[in-house]
């Protein structure tokens, strides 16, 4: 298992890494669907309360919204619960941000399955595949709290559509914080046995179980794959040539996310590939471990999962 | 400033212009774009602070069309307004063609927003307002809502919006032509006392006779009540201008025949005729 790791907000990072950012640009504004203190943005209404506009519980119209604001040059960030600004708002995010090609980010929080004891109105687990399906949009899933830092800086940088799932409950701190670029992956470990491909949160775990597997002989290659659309699809498609073998890792259905994606960037290789994540089903409710650990989400479940793929 | 009389022969040879699609297209929106071209005439010709030659200029007012399926009634305003060339609607319907059935704003100039999905206008039109107060240039948005459009929900969270944010440089002006593809709008699903909704959700209300053009200059020019935004509730016929059609479900999606075409642009010339045309020939 890795060093001790520190523990940190997702989403307070998340408001602070905007705040900062803000500072220096003025057409930044937060969009609150009575969201914005349980997003992080506490510290940000209160610097720029001028920037800060409060809509209540609407947020297909706060979509809307978001989209006329940036037809006069202004860069909204309207950040909410993760199934509420992706399905709740669907249409208005396809014609409205989509289609129109307005410099909207989007930030979904308490993605996936962490509000693990509200149940699945609360949970999140399409988000990746349907906000990939709209051309033109940027999907990112940052793995730790630098990473979330620098994606916000990378999506205010980007001109144009931007999704970002983030999670809520405490994040491991992974990597040394560098500049983040759409569309890359990076390698975090080097291995012959297979290509291991995950993306958000879930890729501290999936680090402790590709180390675990190395200490018992089975060198896999692991590639954290914080955008998910657009996929890095050359990093991908080098790796799989290389280990012949792929397995995705991501706290979303198994379907359409970045399973697919990948399956997609390989389709031509004939190479195998095992997707984990979420059966596609209804998930069941309780505390977040007791969830990652029933659909095999935990490092011990994931070390596991992987031994048996590449016994 | 364009009087009242000329804005009426405008209006006609905008339809015109409309029918002018429909002849390259085949078939189209037709009731909704003539209930509604009226106030989009006055709105282009005497309102809005535009400029066809740089339709992105930074100072403009915003004009967007909620019930985008009306686009023909804008393409025609827009052409007169001398956006683009009134023959570039030749190509109307037509495959990649930039004049289809709902605005695009990436391909026509002076259109600021992809409508067509209903209820989508309003937030977006708040969203414009927000900005444009921020700019503090007095910036104004228009929009255009059809009554038939009412029941989606995401108006009402418009509706909020520009009432608690103040939007005092916002109007929506609701074309009631009491038509929608079923039948009429209070057999689908009504939606009346509309004026007294808008109202109770904050917003001054007007109401007048949307195909009135003294009536429609009047509201568009009222000096908004200051914090409010407003709603003009304007009473229509569905087609208007074609007796034949109006008022009628029929016209809400039209495929004309030849000799029906013919007859149509007969009836507006003779309009052009008994207004004394004001505003020069047919483009």
């Amino acid at each position: 298992m890795s060093a001790v790791r520190e523990f940190v907000d997702p989403r307070k990072t998340l408001g602070q890494a905007i705040t900062a950012i803000a500072e220096h640009d003025e057409r930044i504004v937060v969009l609150s669907a009575d969201s914005g203190n349980s997003s992080g943005f506490g510290p940000f209404k209160e610097r720029y309360p001028d920037r800060y506009f409060e809509f209540g519980i609407q947020e297909h119209g706060t979509t809307g919204v978001a989209s006329g604001l940036a037809t006069t040059g202004r860069i909204p960030v309207f950040a909410a619960i993760a199934a509420f600004v992706t399905c709740r708002n669907f249409e208005a995010f396809r014609n409205d941000i989509a289609y129109m090609g307005q410099n909207v980010k989007v930030v979904g929080r308490n993605g996936g399955m962490t509000y693990s004891d509200l149940g699945p109105t609360h949970y999140s687990l399409e988000d990746y595949a349907i906000m990939r399906m709209l051309p033109g949009v940027v999907v990112l899933s940052p793995q730790d709290a630098g990473e979330i830092r620098a994606a916000s800086r990378a999506m205010l940088a980007h001109d144009g559509p931007v999704y970002m799932r983030i999670g809520g409950p405490l994040i491991p701190d992974l990597f040394p914080e560098e500049p983040f670029t759409i569309g890359r992956g990076q390698l975090i470990r080097h291995g012959d046995r297979a290509t291991v491909i995950s993306t958000g949160p879930v890729t501290a775990a999936t680090i402790d179980a590709v180390d675990s597997l190395r200490a018992s002989g089975v060198a896999a290659e692991l590639i954290g794959m914080p955008t998910v659309e657009p996929v890095d699809r050359d990093l991908i498609r080098d790796s799989a040539l290389r280990t012949r073998r792929v397995i995705t890792v991501e706290e979303h259905y198994v379907r359409g996310g970045l399973s697919a994606a990948t399956a997609e960037a390989i389709a031509d290789l004939g190479i195998p590939l095992n997707a984990i994540g979420l059966p596609h089903q209804h998930i069941t409710t309780g505390t977040y471990p007791g969830l990652t650990e029933r659909y095999g989400l935990d490092a011990d479940a994931l070390t596991r999962r992987l031994g048996e793929l590449l016994s | 400033m364009t009087t009242v009389a000329e804005l009426e022969a405008e209006a006609t040879h905008a339809r015109l212009l409309v029918l002018r699609m429909l002849r390259a297209g085949g078939s189209g929106h037709l009731g909704g774009a003539l209930s509604c071209i009226d106030v989009i005439t006055a709105l282009y010709f005497r309102v809005l602070r535009t400029n066809p030659a740089d339709p992105r200029w930074p100072g403009r007012d915003r004009f967007l069309l909620s019930a985008g399926h009306k686009a023909m009634a804008q393409y025609a305003v827009l052409a007169r307004r001398g956006f683009f060339d009134a023959s570039d609607l030749d190509s109307y319907g037509g495959l990649g063609s930039a004049f289809t059935g709902h605005p695009d704003m990436h391909k026509i100039p002076g259109v600021e927003a992809n409508t067509g999905a209903l209820g989508h206008g309003l937030p977006i039109a708040c969203g414009m307002a927000l900005g444009l107060r921020m700019d503090g240039r007095g910036g104004r948005v228009f929009t255009i809502l059809g009554d038939g459009e009412l029941p989606e929900g995401s108006n009402w969270e418009g509706a909020s919006i520009a009432a608690h944010h103040r939007l005092d440089n916002l109007v929506a002006i609701v074309d009631i032509n009491d038509l929608q593809i079923s039948g009429r709008t209070a057999d689908v699903m009504k939606m009346e006392p509309i004026a007294d909704k808008f109202a109770a959700f904050g917003w001054s209300t007007i109401s007048i006779d949307g195909n009135n053009m003294s009536q429609i200059v009047a509201a568009l020019e009222q000096q908004p009540a200051p914090g409010q935004p407003t709603a003009i509730l304007a009473r229509t016929v569905k087609a208007k201008g074609l007796t034949e059609l109006e008022d009628t479900a029929a016209s809400h999606y039209w495929k004309p025949t030849a000799a029906q075409l013919l007859d149509a642009e007969a009836e507006l010339h003779a309009r052009l005729d008994s207004l004394g045309d004001l505003t020069g020939a047919h483009p």
